[in-house]
């Protein structure tokens, strides 16, 4: 399952009170559910179809952190996140793209200061994590480098 | 070479007078019809220019060409100690890119750089900054720190002083009853825009890193192009008459931009933070803060001592650092 579908359930699950919340989602299911006080748990469900030569497959089962796994590049302000350096453009870097330490990945504009977020890792744009034009804090994780 | 022969073109007819395509084109050692094409491209541009059979070609308005030499002259000595190389562009796609390049090729703070006309002049994200020949000023200064960007969101709002001490020593009167700032950085003169500062910024997030501040001043607005203006607007030339010169104005607006990014590097946003408040046009009010188009309500407080806009939103104080600001109630 998208690690950015995860990130908006548990955004979701804090924001609403609620305990408890699983999304089954074709072969692939999540369970969010918070104990007490404490930040919410993930867990993360792969339901593999079985073989046709008939060997049961087990299901299997996975802990996700709240953090996405992988390098994460983070805000190093609040602001406004931006893919693109102006409507029109093309963005940055798309998924999949392979970047160098010092190329723009994104925007964040704060105070009308248009800051250039540059990548502090060389690998595989795997993830983004947070959408076009929405509001970011301090340290919050932009992309997943690999 | 057809930048050099714009930049010609508006040095003769800067006077405000007639001048035929045949004789323009005799000064220049080219044709009538590339003296015809470049007026083609200035008027499209945005420029006032009056055509007429027999007579030639006329500017609506005199202009005065940038002068790299009577900008350096207006500056005090400790402002021209901080300044580096000045650059005078006939045409770019914006000041601000234009230095953020020349800043990825290692030009050193302190370079400034100024444009007769923008193509690709920009305002807060995705908007464009009109930005035709003939009169107005497109500058931008480059400016290095060894810290990290996350502690420089302050440096936009003393660039907006930095402005109004330059307006000021222009002869325009600001504070309640002249020209006021709007968070974080608009120049508005009762209501109407007449100057925008945008920033550029890139580095590593614990430094070092650099920063162009630009600004756009409407000085002298040409007809055809304020049609382009998506908002209320005011140049300076209906502000003070005569309007000061303008390479008077780039010299001021110079010399305050280097002031203040040396005061700011030394010590924050502090030093800027009195003036902030006596020019503060939305402290008080009731305002509506956009922010990824919605709308929050609440009674503007000032700014932080980190720039940020503080509001009362449902009986307590927020800190905002990005988004739209609009006067629910004008007072």
């Amino acid at each position: 399952m998208d690690i950015r579908k995860v990130k908006k359930l548990i955004e979701l699950l804090e924001e609403s009170g609620i305990a408890e919340i699983e999304i089954k989602e074709g072969e692939e299911s999540v369970r969010i559910s918070r104990h007490g006080q404490g930040a919410p748990q993930v867990a993360m469900h792969t339901v593999h179809t079985p073989p046709t030569n008939g060997v049961p497959a087990a299901p299997v089962e996975a802990a996700l952190p709240a953090e996405p796994a992988g390098h994460t590049v983070n805000a190093p302000m609040v602001g406004t996140f931006y893919q693109f350096a102006a409507p029109g453009t093309p963005p940055f870097v798309v998924l999949g793209q392979t970047v160098n330490v010092g190329d723009t990945l994104c925007v964040i504009e704060a105070m009308k200061i248009m800051n250039q977020i540059e990548s502090d890792k060389a690998g595989v744009v795997k993830t983004m994590l947070v959408e076009n034009g929405q509001p970011v804090e301090y340290g919050q994780p932009l992309y997943v480098i690999e | 070479m057809r930048q050099k022969l714009k930049r010609s073109l508006l040095s003769l007819l800067s006077d405000g007078l007639f001048h035929s395509g045949t004789a323009l084109g005799h000064t220049l050692g080219v044709s009538r019809s590339a003296v015809w094409k470049e007026m083609q491209a200035l008027s499209a541009a945005g420029l006032e220019v009056h055509a007429v059979t027999g007579r030639g070609y006329r500017l609506a308005h005199p202009v005065e060409t940038l002068d790299k030499e009577a900008i350096r002259a207006t500056l005090s000595k400790p402002a021209q100690r901080l300044l580096g190389k000045v650059e005078i562009l006939d045409d770019t796609d914006s000041t601000n890119l234009y230095l953020m390049r020349q800043a990825a090729c290692g030009a050193p703070g302190g370079t400034a750089c100024l444009a007769e006309q923008q193509h690709a002049g920009r305002g807060r994200h995705g908007r464009t900054w009109v930005s035709p020949p003939g009169g107005n000023i497109y500058l931008s200064l480059l400016w290095r720190f060894t810290a990290g960007p996350g502690t420089l969101g302050g440096a936009s709002l003393a660039v907006a002083v930095a402005v109004m001490r330059a307006l000021h020593a222009a002869g325009l009167p600001i504070g309640p009853k002249g020209a006021g700032l709007k968070w974080p950085n608009d120049v508005l003169w009762q209501g109407r825009k007449l100057a925008g500062i945008l920033l550029d910024m890139a580095g590593e997030s614990s430094g070092p890193c650099h920063l162009v501040a630009g600004v756009g001043l409407n000085v002298v607005m040409p007809a055809p192009a304020a049609q382009m203006i998506d908002q209320p607007w005011v140049d300076m030339r209906t502000l003070l008459d005569p309007p000061p010169s303008r390479n008077l104005l780039a010299g001021l607006l110079l010399q305050h931009l280097l002031l203040a990014l040396h005061e700011f590097q030394r010590y924050g946003l502090a030093p800027f933070m009195a003036e902030w408040k006596q020019l503060d046009l939305i402290a008080g009010k009731r305002v509506a803060l956009n922010l990824a188009g919605r709308n929050i309500n609440g009674l503007a407080q000032g700014v932080a001592d980190d720039g940020a806009l503080k509001l009362l939103v449902n009986g307590a104080t927020q800190r905002y650092y990005s988004g739209e600001v609009s006067v629910r109630e004008l007072t």
